[in-house]
């Protein structure tokens, strides 16, 4: 499935890209489905997408050896997940699975880095909004910690 | 200090007539004060047992209401455990109020952004209600909760009531989830991802653990906030809400006195503000 121009502005994660910015996405993203329980992608996992999620409701969490669970959040409508796809090794930090049919909008990695060689203004808007994501995950994942330690 | 009552020092006795189990620590006393008993929300005051001792809370209910006060208690040590075992009908000590609540006619215009976790929801109850009264002259209020656990969360009738409110917005999320939750999960702060505020139209309104202040703090910051639209409802020890034993004392000020409510800028350099 496609994705619109139109429905990228929407969404909280593509606010302040231009037209013409949000056209260059829109053509090298595309829209995927997943059912209850489907494994978006696991820990480890080497990754060629960048997710945004358009609705529905989805599980982040980490497995400690040997096989132990432990679900450390859910992502919202709007947000990226799925960041190490943009930065090398390429390899996920956590798994993701679908608590909800989720409809999420998926943007090709590679082209993605293509395209922020090319332009400066969308290669630091994408990685601007992009560590914005990961320093909130890295505060949130700290505070729970202090939490979980009674601190 | 003191309102209604002539002697600041003497309690002013209550009758329990209600203890309400908001989760498996914590409970919810209505009370019923020998005389009419008027506060400003944020304002706390010292709640005691006869023969055990005393300790202080911020009262849950509306300030408008004054003749049945509601304060809301965690079982966290030996008062307070006492308190735990109180049935309707036992007679308790009101001392106060005491401090400085929230400023209140200054969000006349804004909209107003409250973060709150765990137990720090009773002060905002208290502030919610008299937000409630005055919305003719406010833009906004949304409210961003987070509890441990589903089952910790406190008034949880709250939430669906504040979303059927003109101009209110409430949300909810867990650290830990259950089976029942279907609801978001993380930390407070999460939810501030998805909040629309005007900024510069708004203050915030934070109460809750220390790290969920400091954590909500930065995050408020980070929003684009400045230091003197963030309120902090903080909690240190109050004793004798007087300003004179130092127990609460939080660089040069005394919490009892000069707060429990600041502005983030007014206590930005204290050294003890998340302790």
């Amino acid at each position: 499935m496609t994705v619109e121009i139109n429905s990228l502005k929407q969404i909280r994660f593509f606010e302040k890209y231009t037209d013409e910015q949000l056209g260059k996405i829109a053509a090298i993203s595309s829209v995927r489905e997943f059912r209850v329980k489907e494994i978006i992608f696991d820990q480890y996992d080497e990754l060629s997408e960048v997710f945004v999620l358009l609705s529905g409701s989805l599980s982040l969490g980490i497995t400690v050896p040997p096989d132990k669970r432990i679900h450390l959040g859910s992502i919202e409508e709007g947000h990226l997940f799925s960041w190490s796809a943009v930065f090398y090794p390429y390899i996920s930090t956590a798994w993701v699975i679908a608590v909800t049919p989720a409809k999420v909008i998926s943007i090709d990695a590679r082209k993605l880095d293509a395209e922020i060689e090319k332009d400066c203004d969308f290669g630091f808007k994408t990685m601007s909004k992009i560590a914005q994501t990961i320093s909130h995950r890295l505060s949130d994942t700290r505070f729970q910690l202090m939490n979980q330690l009674n601190l | 200090m003191a309102g209604q009552h002539n002697n600041i020092y003497k309690p002013l006795r209550a009758t329990l007539e209600e203890v309400i189990e908001e989760s498996p620590l914590i409970k919810t006393f209505v009370l019923i004060p020998d005389e009419e008993f008027i506060f400003r929300t944020g304002q706390f005051i010292e709640l005691s047992v006869e023969g055990v001792g005393e300790a202080p809370f911020t009262p849950s209910s509306s300030p408008l209401v004054t003749d049945r006060l509601e304060v809301t208690v965690m079982k966290t040590g030996y008062v307070t455990g006492i308190m735990h075992e109180l049935k309707p009908g036992a007679v308790m000590g009101i001392r106060g109020p005491y401090g400085r609540g929230y400023p209140v006619t200054r969000f006349s215009g804004k909209e107003v952004l409250i973060l709150g976790g765990g137990c720090g929801l009773a002060p905002i109850r208290s502030l919610l209600f008299t937000l409630e009264h005055m919305k003719a002259d406010l833009e906004k209020v949304i409210l961003c909760y987070g509890s441990k656990t589903p089952a910790d969360c406190i008034y949880k009738p709250l939430f669906s009531r504040l979303n059927s409110i003109d101009k209110f917005e409430a949300y909810r999320t867990v650290d830990v989830t259950d089976d029942e939750w279907d609801g978001p999960v993380g930390v407070a702060t999460k939810l501030l991802d998805n909040v629309r505020v005007n900024i510069d139209n708004s203050v915030a309104v934070v109460c809750g653990p220390p790290i969920m202040m400091k954590f909500g703090t930065i995050r408020l910051l980070e929003m684009g906030y400045r230091d003197d639209q963030i309120y902090l409802s903080m909690e240190k020890n109050m004793s004798c809400g007087l300003g004179k034993c130092g127990h609460c004392m939080m660089g040069e000020f005394f919490v009892c006195k000069d707060g429990p409510v600041f502005t983030y800028n007014e206590i930005k350099h204290s050294p003890e503000i998340w302790k």
